[in-house]
């Protein structure tokens, strides 16, 4: 038997979500945007991408930042999937090499 | 008219459900991110006494990964409802903006068809929806929604999974597969570069969040670091 309050901080956390998720486009549904709007919302996906991940490039790890610099000159050169790899067998690699 | 000519030029007339399928193949290079991340989050989980129907619950609701390891760390029995909802609102604000960016996208589908594939939103589906957009001029729904239902498939079973797992996983960190998200995401920002000009924004917005990052606990720093790229793209936007 799931335990009330766990049901409801679930609930309450995909009300909250979902309401994230749709209001943006609702309230924007029926209108369009003067230029100077528009330019700033192209700007959104690249700003909200490079905001996630901006932890990696704080860490201060070496063996982290040596692998985010690479996977950065891959990503400018190759598609996702080899990238992903790539990604992932330098990190570790560096990772074994350079422990914290 | 040239029947030939336009058979041999043009791509195979796509179904949906030809672009669900091109969708849920794209998003298979993504699981090898989702898919240990789902497993610890799950694992972490049953730290926090968790069942795996409750995961599962969570996850498949909610299917927001970064409100879902912040409210597991918040985690108590009883969980503090108010924290926690509160703290999802704030790691998944970003989704306002996310939402907004489509609206063009969407505007033109019946309201329930597009209420309905918001759902499904994450950082990956939505960016990956409006890359291929850029590419093949047009948003194609029926892609969106194969990588979304790829995607999240994925991350309900595995972070059930990873309840039921989690004792026997060990460190994953040491394997590299937390670097998967970030090669994700530089791939998928090289596909929006349009000069140095325009991703000054970003510079803006990386340093913010890092600082963000470092300095205030909490999942602020998404946030932060979105409305300062936004806040300079504004002033230097050209009235």
């Amino acid at each position: 038997m799931i335990d009330m309050t766990t049901l409801v901080t679930i609930l309450g956390m995909a009300v909250v979500t979902y309401l994230t998720r749709a209001l943006g486009f609702v309230l924007l549904r029926k209108r369009t945007l003067g230029p100077q709007l528009s330019q700033v919302l192209n700007a959104a996906p690249g700003c909200v991408l490079i905001a996630v991940i901006a932890p990696k490039f704080v860490s201060g790890h070496p063996a982290d930042l040596i692998a985010l610099a690479l996977t950065g000159y891959a990503a400018s050169r190759y598609s996702i999937l080899p990238v992903v790899l790539f990604a992932i067998v330098v990190t570790a690699a560096l990772r074994a090499a350079l422990p914290t | 008219m040239n029947t030939l000519e336009s058979v041999l030029n043009d791509p195979p007339a796509s179904t949906p459900h030809s672009e669900l399928r091109r969708g849920a193949l794209a998003a298979l290079p993504v699981l090898l991110g989702f898919i240990p991340l789902a497993l610890v989050l799950g694992a972490q989980a049953s730290q926090h006494q968790l069942k795996a129907g409750e995961v599962a619950l969570m996850t498949g609701l909610n299917f927001g990964g970064g409100s879902e390891f912040a409210a597991i760390e918040l985690w108590t029995s009883p969980p503090a409802l108010l924290v926690i909802v509160a703290m999802t609102l704030l790691v998944n604000s970003r989704h306002l903006l996310m939402g907004a960016t489509l609206a063009p996208h969407l505007r033109h589908l019946p309201l329930k068809k597009a209420l309905g594939a918001l759902f499904f939103m994450c950082d990956e589906s939505w960016a990956m929806g409006l890359a291929d957009a850029r590419q093949r001029g047009g948003f194609s729904l029926p892609y969106f929604m194969g990588v979304s239902l790829c995607l999240w498939t994925t991350w309900v079973s595995f972070s059930t999974l990873g309840v039921l797992l989690g004792p026997l996983l060990g460190d994953l960190h040491s394997y590299g597969l937390d670097m998967a998200f970030a090669a994700i995401f530089l791939v998928l920002l090289k596909g929006m570069w349009k000069g140095v000009h325009a991703a000054l924004p970003w510079l803006f917005s990386l340093i913010t969040a890092g600082l963000f990052f470092l300095m205030i606990p909490g999942g602020w720093y998404v946030l932060a670091g979105t409305l300062a790229g936004l806040l300079s793209a504004y002033l230097w936007a050209k009235p």
